[in-house]
């Protein structure tokens, strides 16, 4: 999964020749294998590599605020997301909705990194909703929405169906 | 501590003692005293009740009715109270909702049907202080013969329904009297989910309520609901009477399932067994070929499918049309949603009382409808349903969440809450119902839905004997067993069509409520046979 996620990270950021990696652990950790360095352990640490790599470094967030929210997006991305139990989707989708609603990408007005592993990370939870709830979380739906149109990110993974009308209003049914 | 020490306080001791005793004494002598005085001073004033009650014949029990004596006496109704009828004398009869003592008054508010007022007896010239204490203690929900003068009052009541008058009662008699303990309270069972959580109020679940649904019929929303639900069969009737169909009455009892027999009810009969009708089709089809041309049936329907849904009752009231038509079967489609339509306009237009009382209880969007009735092809809704993200095949049938899901992207595109599904895949239709000449995929069939689920199925059905046959030996059926319906076809049959409605689930997805089961007077459910 780790895998064709940095593969399709490699594509994002037009690198031109794929890398090998391996994975380490029982987690499946990915390893990035370095010639003339030590080898790059974990998502977040191989995926800023790429990025610096592909000299995108705003992608990792100008200034340092942004820096920081986007740092903590990325841990956020591998602690929380990664390996929640079911009952923590719910929350989840709860406190990311209520964050995106007052902004375009998790750190503000800024495509970053942190947009990209997020929406990687996120897909097959948004992917079973029903649309109801897919209304229910409508500020989050609406990133993702926006995150797999943004170009050249979305590769590896199918479209989810998003609309845009309401259809459910305050009241029950 | 010497002895004359111990000796001293010993004898302090019992002194104490007995001045303890001889307070405790005291006490209680006076306390007898105090409560002969009492019985005596009750038995003074049970004698002076006895005795000087001069309103003694205003109020009490009379004798039960048993018919002995043809009173010449006007009963007005409680609606009736408007201040034209202010400072008459009237008489009524009405359940005592709730009564309220205070001091030299008594406050009562009675009730008829979904209708109250507010009517209070005083101590004066008319009623004594007997009468007011026996007005108080009359237990909630008795029936009570009031003779009262009307009184405009200058303040609007709230709470009743006649707010602007209230009744002066002059005599009360009790009819039938109510045991002092109901096993619910009427404005508990009223009060809207959620409403008074905070004083903590009670509300009533459904199944005490309908463990005592006698009780339960008499609040206000349950009045309203049923009301209207006489409504929409009225309507029914009016409107395709009006339309030349003729009211037939069907056998429940029948020998043969109509389609295959897994969901059918058995009963012995006699030597064998029978089967409860689950739809009046075969019939209605046999008055067809009988050239009745078109009709309509209203009764009991019954399936036996242990289905404890939200939306699923073993028995409820089908409202079924059949009618033969020219060259389309669209034409049947036609009939039977301008036949809705006109009981929408007819509940929009005359129950709008019963409407909002409903609503009071159970919030809900007033229900929209357009004007012709919108007809989508399946292969649309499928459309529709993938754009929104739904995996499903050609030919599957709909599921209840997509059905739901579809109902609301039809109200979100064209703004209506009825509309008709048709041609729906051969597949998952009877085996009477006539496939589509252009694609025997499809079938010249439709259902019709109310706020996203499913009030109607119906479809063209196969008119030829032949045809008829050999869709039947597709779904295996024993040919043998529907011998009388394929024959039936065998002596010229017009094309024909139909469709059979849930009375219940018109009336529960009209007021937009939750459960069949409060649409249904008495329900029957896999799990309820009683009361």
């Amino acid at each position: 999964m780790a895998l064709r996620e940095l593969a399709s990270l490699e594509k994002y950021l037009g690198l031109k020749k794929p890398n090998k990696y391996s994975t380490q652990g029982d987690k499946k950790v990915p390893v990035l294998q370095n010639n003339n360095a030590p080898p790059l352990v974990g998502l977040v640490t191989i995926a800023c590599h790429l990025v610096k790599e592909a000299k995108r470094s705003e992608l990792l967030g100008c200034g340092a605020e942004a820096r920081a929210v986007v740092q903590q997006w990325l841990e956020y991305r591998v602690t929380k997301l990664d390996g929640h139990a079911k009952e923590d989707i719910k929350t989840i989708l709860k406190d990311l909705n209520l964050y995106l609603q007052d902004k375009v990408y998790l750190a503000g007005n800024q495509f970053t990194l942190a947009d990209v592993l997020m929406y990687y990370g996120i897909h097959s939870i948004i992917l079973d909703l029903a649309v109801q709830e897919k209304e229910q979380y409508m500020n989050v739906t609406r990133w993702f929405d926006h995150i797999q149109h943004h170009p050249g990110v979305r590769h590896h993974l199918p479209p989810v169906a998003v609309l845009r009308n309401r259809l459910y209003t305050s009241r029950h049914h | 501590m010497t002895k004359e020490e111990v000796n001293g306080a010993t004898e302090e001791e019992q002194h104490a003692q007995s001045k303890k005793a001889l307070k405790k004494q005291q006490k209680e002598a006076e306390k007898a005293a105090k409560k002969a005085e009492k019985q005596a001073k009750l038995a003074a004033e049970q004698q002076s009740a006895d005795e000087d009650d001069f309103a003694k014949d205003r109020y009490g029990l009379p004798a039960m009715v048993q018919s002995q004596e043809k009173l010449d006496r006007a009963l007005v109704r409680v609606q009736d109270l408007t201040p034209e009828k202010a400072d008459q004398l009237i008489w009524l009869r009405a359940r005592v909702h709730t009564s309220r003592a205070k001091g030299k008054q008594c406050f009562l508010v009675l009730r008829q049907q979904q209708f109250n007022v507010q009517a209070l007896v005083a101590v004066g010239d008319r009623a004594s202080k007997q009468m007011v204490k026996f007005a108080a203690n009359i237990t909630k929900e008795s029936i009570v013969d009031v003779e009262a003068v009307v009184r405009k009052v200058e303040q609007k009541i709230e709470s009743c329904s006649q707010q602007d008058v209230e009744l002066h009662i002059e005599r009360i008699f009790v009819i039938s009297q109510a045991e002092p303990r109901l096993p619910l309270q009427l404005e508990d069972a009223v009060r809207p989910d959620g409403e008074g959580e905070e004083e903590g109020r009670a509300t009533v679940n459904q199944d005490t309520r309908l463990d005592n649904r006698v009780i339960d019929l008499r609040t206000t929303t349950s009045q309203a609901i049923f009301r209207l639900q006489s409504g929409v069969c009225q309507l029914f009737r009016d409107t395709l009477t009006k339309k030349g169909f003729v009211e037939i009455q069907t056998p429940k009892i029948i020998s043969a399932a109509s389609e295959g027999g897994a969901n059918v009810f058995t009963v012995s009969y006699f030597k064998s067994s029978a089967y409860l009708a689950q739809s009046p089709q075969l019939y209605k089809q046999m008055c067809i070929c009988a050239d009745f041309d078109k009709v309509f049936c209203v009764g009991p329907v019954f399936r036996a499918e242990d289905s404890n849904t939200h939306r699923h009752l073993t028995e409820f009231v089908g409202l079924d049309i059949e009618m033969a038509f020219n060259y389309h079967y669209h034409e049947v489609i036609d009939s039977i949603t301008d036949t809705m339509v006109q009981i929408f306009k007819g509940l929009r237009d005359n129950f709008q009382t019963e409407i909002q009382t409903v609503n009071k209880q159970f919030p809900s969007e007033p229900f929209k409808f357009l004007e012709p009735t919108l007809r989508l092809e399946y292969t649309e809704a499928l459309a529709m349903l993938r754009e929104a993200g739904v995996e499903m095949g050609d030919e599957d049938d709909l599921s209840t969440p997509n059905e739901k899901l579809l109902g609301r992207l039809v109200k979100e595109k064209y703004d209506t809450d009825f509309y008709v599904l048709d041609k729906y895949p051969l597949a998952v239709r009877p085996f009477y119902t006539m496939p589509d000449p252009n694609n025997p995929k499809y079938s010249n069939s439709y259902d019709m839905f109310m706020r996203g689920e499913e009030i109607l199925s119906g479809a063209q059905r196969v008119h030829d004997a032949q045809l008829l046959t050999e869709r039947a030996l597709h779904h295996q059926i024993d040919l043998e067993k529907i011998k009388s319906y394929i024959d039936s076809f065998r002596y010229g049959a017009p094309p024909h069509g139909g469709g059979g409605i849930g009375l219940e689930r018109v009336c529960m997805l009209y007021l937009g409520l939750h459960n069949v089961r409060q649409t249904s007077m008495f329900p029957r459910d896999p799990k309820r046979l009683t009361p």
